[in-house]
């Protein structure tokens, strides 16, 4: 992976740049997130990733009809809004040239938002499932151990939404 | 006015006073999930704060567990709890 994945380009638009079987690590992150919203019930989850992506807003359980009043006015555009961003980051995956082994996107700001809710939100899933802690230390991974992919997967996730936040922050 | 006699003065209801009053506070708690420099700049995009700011709420978020990051009115509160919820950070409301 190239060390700083996403750059700002002199169009006002952001280059990224990554290798084939990263960007076919992220089609199919985007398409697990599309098939979990697509199952998604308001309130009738039980599903720890959805609980975690779409928390109640009242703490208090003596509020449950406000929360449930506010999950009706404002779930299905939150899903929506998530459904929105899974779509411009496949779309612009799926336009990607393969130069050389490894794609090349440019993105536009808005592309570049997109990208980072569903970085983000495949991170918050991915973590969510295999229960990271704060403190876990990813370096020292034993390449035997089965649950290694998916915690390196969580990882890259966090070095490339690292990158984006990074370029997005000084462009703000 | 001021009649000895005059009724009962009904006792003002003050659950409801209070519920006017107070605002509505709008915390972030900690996760161990979202990235230090992606929940400051969550903070500076949605409510604009500035770099400082948004790097001293997140640190209260990461050092003692949770933050108050906006107040308002029940609406303005329901609405920046959405906000915070669509770029996945993990926020509740209450009362101040």
């Amino acid at each position: 992976m190239a060390r700083t994945p996403f750059r700002r380009n002199r169009s006002a638009g952001f280059d990224v740049v990554l290798e084939a079987g990263e960007a076919a690590v992220l089609t199919r992150l985007c398409e697990e997130l599309t098939t979990l919203l697509a199952d998604d019930e308001p309130g009738q989850t039980g599903d720890p990733v959805l609980e975690r992506l779409f928390p109640r807003a009242y703490l208090d359980p003596t509020e449950e009809e406000a929360e449930s009043d506010w999950q009706r006015l404002v779930h299905g555009d939150l899903v929506d809004g998530r459904r929105r961003a899974l779509a411009i980051v496949e779309g612009t995956l799926s336009a990607a040239q393969l130069r050389r082994g490894r794609y090349e996107l440019t993105l536009s700001d808005d592309q570049a938002q997109a990208w980072l809710a569903v970085l983000n939100d495949a991170r918050l899933a991915l973590g969510t499932r295999l229960e990271v802690t704060e403190d876990m230390d990813l370096s020292g991974l034993d390449p035997d151990d089965p649950d290694t992919a998916p915690f390196a997967v969580y990882w890259w996730l966090g070095v490339l939404e690292e990158s984006l936040v990074d370029v997005l922050s000084k462009s703000s | 006015m001021g009649a000895s006699d005059a009724p009962t003065i009904v006792d003002p209801d003050i659950d409801e006073t209070v519920d006017v009053a107070r605002p509505w506070v709008v915390v972030v708690w900690n996760d161990p999930v979202n990235l230090m420099s992606y929940v400051v700049y969550v903070f500076q995009k949605l409510f604009g704060y500035s770099k400082e700011k948004a790097t001293k709420l997140m640190l209260d978020v990461h050092h003692k567990g949770k933050a108050a990051v906006s107040s308002g009115n029940r609406e303005q509160a329901e609405t920046d709890v959405s906000r915070l919820h669509a770029h996945g950070l993990w926020a509740t409301m209450e009362r101040d």
